[in-house]
C-alpha cells in the first residue's frame, strides 16, 4: 500500500478515464453494425441452410463474388418477420431473401420489398424474380410402412398404413393436401373449399405427431424414424434418402411452390442486391444451382444447361410435372391470413 | 472544516451511483427503451387503441395458451420441488466431499447450453433412443410415444430448471441450526412429526425462493416446448413468436408479451409482500 497512486485523489482520474474508456467502448460496439453495413463490398443474404445453402454457395454466391468482387455473407434463419422488421427499424440484417408464392403477395402488399424489373421474359411476379420450383411431396419409412402409399388419401388411411404422421405447420400448403385426400381432383382444387378442408383435417389430427416448422427438422424426424409418413419438401426428402435412411416418396400429387428472389425495401445495399438477383436468375448460375439442389429452374433459358441426370429429382421434369400440381395463390379461395389464424386455433383446440 | 468534511462525504456518497452509471445506461438502452417500444407497439399496431389487449384477453386461443402456460409452469415448479428437495437434503446432510460431487454434477448440466440439453432429450426419448429400447427390452410390445408430448417437454423443462430449485433449498438447509433439530428431538419429536413441524418450516424460505424463480423463468420458455412439446399444448412465448413470424402481428405479439410480463410482475409483487424480493439472492 505504499504505491503513491493509491493516496490522495490520484486514483479518481484513473477511474474516470476507465469510465470514459468503457463508454467509448460501448459506443463503438453500438456503432459496429453500422460500420460493418457501410461496407458496400459485402452483401447479406438470408439463407435456408442445408442443401439449399450448399447449392447456392457453389453456384450463386462464390461465382458472384468472383465476378463482381462483392463478398456474400449469409444470415439464418429465413424470417418473414425480420424482413418486415428491418424496413420498420431501418436496421438491415440481410439485403436479399427468397419468398414462396404465399408470402410474396403479402410482402408486396405490405410494401416491405423493393420494386424490381423482370430480368427475363415473364420472370417477375409481385416484385419477386422467379427463381426455382420446389415441391411438397409425400414420403414414408419403408421399414414401418408396409406396401406403397400412392396418394394423399393413403396418407389419411391410418388403417392400411398405420403409423405417426407429420405435415408442415403452414395452412396454405396443408389445406390443398387435405382436399386431395378427400377426393378432389388436382385440376378442381382452386378456389379451395376451406370448410371441407378443415373437416378432412379433423380426421387426421390425432395422428399428426409433429407439425414441422423448419426444413432441417422435417429431415431429422423422417431420418430418425420419429414419424412414419410425412409431407416434406422434396430437397429435404432426398437429403434423408442420401443419408441412407430407409425411405421412399412419390411425385404423385406433389404440391409445387415457386420461390422468388426479393430485395429488402430501402436497403443500403440496393445496387449490389439488385445485381445479385439478376445474376442468380440468369441462365448458367441458376442452372447450376437448380441442378445441384434438384430444384426446377424457372428461367427457361437455364434449362438447356441442366443435365438430364439431374432432372429425375426435379419437380418440373417432363416425367414428374404431369403428376404434380401448382399452388395457385391468385385464386386461392380465401384470405390466406384469416385461414392461417383459423388453422392456428384449430391446432390448439 | 465541518463543511469541508460534509462536502467530502457527499462526494463519496455519489460514487456508488456513478459506478452504477454504465450498468444503468446499458439497461436503459437495451432494456427500458426496447420495452417502451414494445408497449408502444401494443397500443399502436396496426391502429391506435386497446384492441390488441381486448383480443388477447378475450380470444379463446390466447386464453387457452395463457392458461396452459401457467399450468405448465405450475407443474414444472412442483416437479422441480419434488426432485430438488430430497437432493438438496442429501447434499446438506452428507459429507462435504459428497456434497461437492453432487453440486458439480448439477452445475455441469446447468452449464451445458440450453439448446444442447433440449436436443439431448430428443435423442434420449426418440423412437430409436435408449429409453424406448429399455421399455421394449422389458417386454412391452407397443412402442410408447414419448417425444412431442406434454411429458417430454415437461421433463426437459424440469431438467433445465431443477438446479435453481436445488441451489435455493440447499443454501437454506445448510444454514439451519442443528441444535434446533436436537432440541426438537429432546422434546420427543420424531420422524414425520419432526420434519413437518420443525424441518419443513425452516426450509420454507428456500422452497419459496426456488419456486418463484422456477415458475417465473418457466413462464417465458420458448425453445423447449416448441421443439419437444405437442402442438396442442403451446406456451405463450412460442405463440408470441409465431404471431410475429407468421402474421407480422407485432401489435398483438407485443400485447401478449406485456400481459405475460404484467402477470409475472404481479406474482413477484405478491411474493415480495410475503417474503421480500431481496431474499431471492440469499
Amino acid at each position: 500500500m505504499t504505491d503513491p497512486r493509491f493516496k490522495s485523489g490520484l486514483i479518481l482520474p484513473n477511474r474516470r478515464r476507465f469510465l470514459q474508456g468503457s463508454a467509448a467502448l460501448a459506443a463503438g460496439a453500438l456503432a459496429m453494425p453500422y460500420v460493418a453495413r457501410a461496407d458496400d463490398k459485402v452483401l447479406y443474404i438470408n439463407s435456408w441452410g442445408g442443401p439449399w445453402l450448399e447449392a447456392a454457395k457453389a453456384n450463386l454466391f462464390d461465382p458472384f463474388t468472383a465476378e463482381t468482387g462483392i463478398e456474400i455473407r449469409t444470415v439464418s434463419p429465413v424470417s418473414f418477420a425480420k424482413l418486415a422488421a428491418q424496413v420498420k427499424t431501418g436496421v438491415y440484417e440481410f439485403d436479399v431473401t427468397t419468398l414462396g408464392g404465399g408470402d410474396i403477395v403479402r410482402a408486396n402488399e405490405a410494401g416491405i420489398i423493393e420494386d424490381l424489373e423482370a430480368p427475363y421474359e415473364g420472370g417477375l411476379f409481385q416484385n419477386g424474380v422467379a427463381s426455382h420450383a420446389f415441391a411438397t411431396v409425400m414420403a414414408w419409412r419403408t421399414d414401418t410402412i408396409k406396401g406403397t402409399p400412392k396418394s394423399w388419401a393413403d396418407f389419411w388411411d391410418v388403417e392400411r398404413f398405420p403409423g405417426g404422421r407429420s405435415l408442415q405447420r403452414y395452412a396454405a400448403r396443408v389445406l390443398p393436401i387435405a382436399l386431395l385426400a378427400d377426393g378432389v381432383a388436382m385440376e378442381d382444387l382452386y378456389p379451395l373449399d376451406i370448410e371441407r378442408a378443415f373437416a378432412k383435417l379433423d380426421e387426421i389430427k390425432d395422428h399428426i405427431r409433429v407439425w414441422w416448422t423448419a426444413g432441417a427438422q422435417s429431415t431429422q424426424i423422417l431420418r430418425d424414424g420419429e414419424i412414419d409418413m410425412i409431407g416434406i419438401w422434396h430437397g429435404r426428402y432426398f437429403e434423408a434418402e442420401d443419408a441412407g435412411a430407409p425411405v421412399a416418396m412419390t411425385w404423385n400429387q406433389a404440391e409445387i411452390d415457386r420461390a422468388y428472389w426479393v430485395v429488402a425495401k430501402d436497403t443500403p445495399n440496393m445496387e449490389a442486391a439488385k445485381l445479385f438477383v439478376e445474376f442468380a436468375t440468369s441462365a448458367k448460375p441458376l442452372a447450376g444451382f437448380a441442378s445441384q439442389a434438384k430444384y426446377g429452374a424457372l428461367n427457361p433459358a437455364a434449362n438447356e444447361f441442366v443435365p438430364d441426370s439431374a432432372k429425375s429429382r426435379m419437380p418440373t421434369s417432363p416425367a414428374n410435372y404431369p403428376l404434380a400440381f401448382e399452388q395457385d395463390m391468385s385464386n386461392w379461395g380465401g384470405d390466406p391470413h384469416e385461414v392461417s389464424a383459423r388453422f392456428d386455433e384449430w391446432l390448439a383446440s | 472544516m465541518n463543511r469541508m468534511i460534509s462536502r467530502l462525504s457527499e462526494q463519496q456518497n455519489l460514487w456508488p451511483w456513478l459506478l452504477l452509471l454504465p450498468l444503468s445506461a446499458y439497461l436503459l438502452v437495451f432494456f427500458a427503451v426496447p420495452l417502451a417500444d414494445v408497449v408502444q407497439m401494443s397500443v399502436t399496431e396496426p391502429t391506435l387503441g386497446l384492441q390488441n389487449y381486448e383480443k388477447v384477453l378475450t380470444g379463446s386461443l390466447y386464453r387457452k395458451v395463457f392458461l396452459n402456460t401457467f399450468m405448465t409452469a405450475g407443474i414444472v415448479t412442483l416437479c422441480c420441488l419434488f426432485v430438488g428437495y430430497p437432493l438438496a437434503y442429501l447434499m446438506a446432510h452428507t459429507s462435504r466431499r459428497n456434497a461437492m460431487l453432487i453440486l458439480l454434477l448439477i452445475t455441469m448440466s446447468f452449464w451445458t447450453s440450453f439448446l444442447v440439453r433440449t436436443y439431448a432429450w430428443m435423442v434420449l426419448l426418440g423412437n430409436n433412443g435408449p429409453v424406448i429400447w429399455l421399455i421394449q427390452s422389458m417386454g412391452f410390445e407397443e412402442k410408447p410415444h414419448l417425444l412431442f408430448t406434454r411429458f417430454s417437454s415437461t421433463l426437459a423443462m424440469v431438467h433445465i430448471l431443477a438446479p435453481y430449485m436445488i441451489m435455493n433449498i440447499y443454501s437454506v438447509m445448510q444454514k439451519i441450526d442443528k441444535s434446533l433439530i436436537l432440541s426438537a428431538e429432546s422434546m420427543g419429536a420424531r420422524g414425520a412429526s419432526l420434519f413437518r413441524h420443525i424441518y419443513l418450516p425452516l426450509t420454507a424460505p428456500g422452497i419459496a425462493n426456488g419456486s418463484v424463480l422456477v415458475f417465473v423463468i418457466c413462464l417465458g420458455f420458448y425453445v423447449t416446448p416448441v421443439l419437444l412439446g405437442s402442438p396442442r399444448e403451446q406456451m405463450a412465448a412460442g405463440l408470441i413468436g409465431h404471431q410475429i413470424e407468421e402474421f407480422l402481428a407485432f401489435g398483438l405479439g407485443s400485447a401478449m408479451a406485456i400481459v405475460l410480463l404484467g402477470v409475472t410482475l404481479v406474482i413477484l409483487g405478491i411474493y415480495h409482500r410475503r417474503f421480500g424480493l431481496d431474499k431471492l439472492w440469499g
